[in-house]
């Protein structure tokens, strides 16, 4: 297996965008090449396009070659679109980086893209509510938001957990995304904002839930051996690990515990060879406020039950025990699901070459791990970055 | 565009909710093998499948047990009385076909063993409790199809 590198990419800006779906993929395309030196589309041999939903956002299939169309590229090794709904853009990483690390390809694309807004947005919360066992839990109107107010309401009956404590989360997202360009949402809140917004589910306000989001991504994977061909700082994926246990409701490893996380943490150190200790900066999936208090425990930063003392604690903050989402995460960021993985790694990207403002800025970072869930948090999906 | 007049061309303001769209199963002996599970149903009873080569208790109702991969599976009934185990209520954001029953409580209900998800009826958030007994509501389609749903009892 060869080591892997990433070598750069770019993203659109993310939000309600007046563009369309395949628009969103030329900007995002175009800023990506534009970034690479020594770079042409023809050089691409292999594009993984992570999209979670075209067939019933943008009603349409067969998407990765109308990316491939729309950005002049040509694949003669690998051509597909990956699917694992919030996961689907780590899924198009994780498949190009097989196709490059087995010697198969040796440029090749991870691409992710959303669009999310439509002109009737019932269709949209339609399309959220197959994403678990459509006939069985989807048929209850078991979307994400109830299902993570469910979680939120478990750990709080078990452990405690507050209200504050989660919009805690949000406060600090929301922090981050303020000095990221591409993000949504631009403008801090407080934790009486986040109280006092409209209740979606209880116990979930609109603000402990990440948005609906316009947005497009692509980064390029080639031979590290090549790497200094593109760039003089490249990054590496070292590591891996993702662990999937049921989807319906009922065969799900946990709820107020993500065991299935747990054990893709120990997989990801373990390949990277790592330990938590050496992780300076975490892209963690903060979908929901809760989803972040429960990756902080399943992570081992803190004991199972403490995430809500361990944000009041201010340790997930730049500086504090381990930089969680100085992206800005998907509260702040937005969640574009096929572009939400590229954009986390586009960001790390940004980190280690010292390339974000300074209030965000993890100085020295030299690891760095990207996470996403997807469905009722049974699939958890992680990578491990180093800039070395 | 000034004055131009072009050809109108008609796009129906209604269509027949497609069933894929309606997020209900399709029930009958032709379209699904468990069709048992509804028929159980209409008399009341809220059954799923069993192994009987590994005794795993499995729901969805299946045909193959996806514990140990035999199809010698038998129906067992789960009950009609259940607890809350979690419970959230739809204020908003309900998917195509759901919106006129908004508010609406959904929740975890243990029973027989499983852990499900159901709509929870004759309730508002405020007035359920985790722990709380409920159970088990029939509710029919105007084309004949059922479903489950639980409700409070008083």
């Amino acid at each position: 297996m060869r080591k892997v590198a990433i070598v750069g990419g770019g993203g659109t800006k993310c939000g309600k965008r007046d563009a369309n779906w395949r628009e969103l993929v030329q900007e995002a395309g175009k800023t990506m090449f534009d970034n690479i030196d020594n770079l042409s589309p023809k050089d691409v041999e292999a594009l993984l396009v992570g999209a979670a939903q075209p067939e019933r956002f943008t009603f349409q299939v067969h998407v990765a070659p109308m990316v491939a169309e729309h950005l002049g590229i040509t694949p003669r090794k690998v051509i597909a679109t990956t699917e694992l709904m919030c996961a689907s853009g780590q899924a198009a990483i994780r498949y190009a980086w097989a196709c490059v690390a087995s010697g198969m390809a040796d440029v090749a694309v991870a691409f992710g893209v959303e669009k999310m807004f439509m002109p009737d947005m019932s269709e949209a919360q339609t399309n959220m509510t197959c994403v678990l066992d459509r006939e069985w839990d989807g048929v209850n109107a078991m979307s994400a938001p109830p299902f993570f107010a469910m979680t939120a309401q478990r750990h709080m009956h078990e452990f405690g957990t507050t209200k504050e404590q989660m919009a805690l989360v949000s406060v600090k997202n929301h922090h981050y995304s303020t000095m990221n360009p591409l993000a949504q949402f631009q403008k801090e809140v407080t934790v009486e904002k986040v109280l006092q917004s409209p209740m979606v589910a209880p116990p979930l306000n609109l603000f402990d839930c990440s948005g609906i989001t316009d947005g497009a991504a692509g980064v390029v994977l080639v031979p590290a051996e090549h790497a200094k061909r593109y760039t003089d700082t490249p990054m590496h994926i070292i590591g891996s690990g993702q662990v999937s246990i049921g989807n319906a409701i009922n065969n799900l490893a946990s709820i107020a515990e993500w065991v299935p996380l747990r054990m893709a943490v120990k997989e990801a150190c373990t390949t990277a060879k790592i330990t938590l200790k050496d992780i300076d900066i975490a892209e963690l999936h903060d979908c929901f406020t809760i989803s972040e208090i429960l990756e902080y425990e399943a992570f081992g930063w803190c004991e199972k039950g403490e995430g809500g003392k361990f944000i009041e604690e201010g340790e997930p903050y730049v500086g504090g025990k381990i930089a969680v989402n100085p992206r800005g995460g998907l509260l702040g960021s937005g969640h574009p699901l096929g572009a939400t993985a590229i954009l986390q790694t586009l960001d790390i990207f940004q980190q280690f070459r010292g390339e974000v403002p300074k209030g965000r800025y993890v100085s020295g970072a030299k690891t760095a791990v990207a996470h996403n869930l997807s469905g009722a948090a049974n699939v958890h999906s992680l990578i491990i970055y180093s800039r070395d | 565009m000034g004055n131009k007049q072009f050809e109108k061309i008609r796009r129906p303001e209604n269509i027949k909710l497609p069933y894929m769209l309606d997020f209900y199963p399709l029930e009958d002996e032709k379209n699904t093998r468990i069709s048992k599970f509804f028929e159980n149903l209409k008399e009341d009873r809220f059954t799923s499948t069993k192994c009987k080569a590994c005794g795993k208790l499995l729901w969805p109702p299946r045909i193959v047990c996806s514990s140990c991969l035999s199809d010698n599976l038998e129906w067992v009934d789960l009950g009609v009385e259940g607890e809350l185990y979690a419970f959230s209520e739809m204020r908003g954001g309900a998917p195509l076909g759901f919106a006129q029953d908004l508010p609406f409580c959904i929740g975890l209900v243990k029973i027989g063993g499983l852990l499900i998800s159901a709509r929870i009826d004759n309730a508002r958030y405020e007035d359920l409790k985790i722990g709380e007994k409920v159970k088990l509501k029939i509710v029919e389609l105007e084309d004949g199809r059922i479903f489950y749903r639980f409700q409070r009892i008083d």
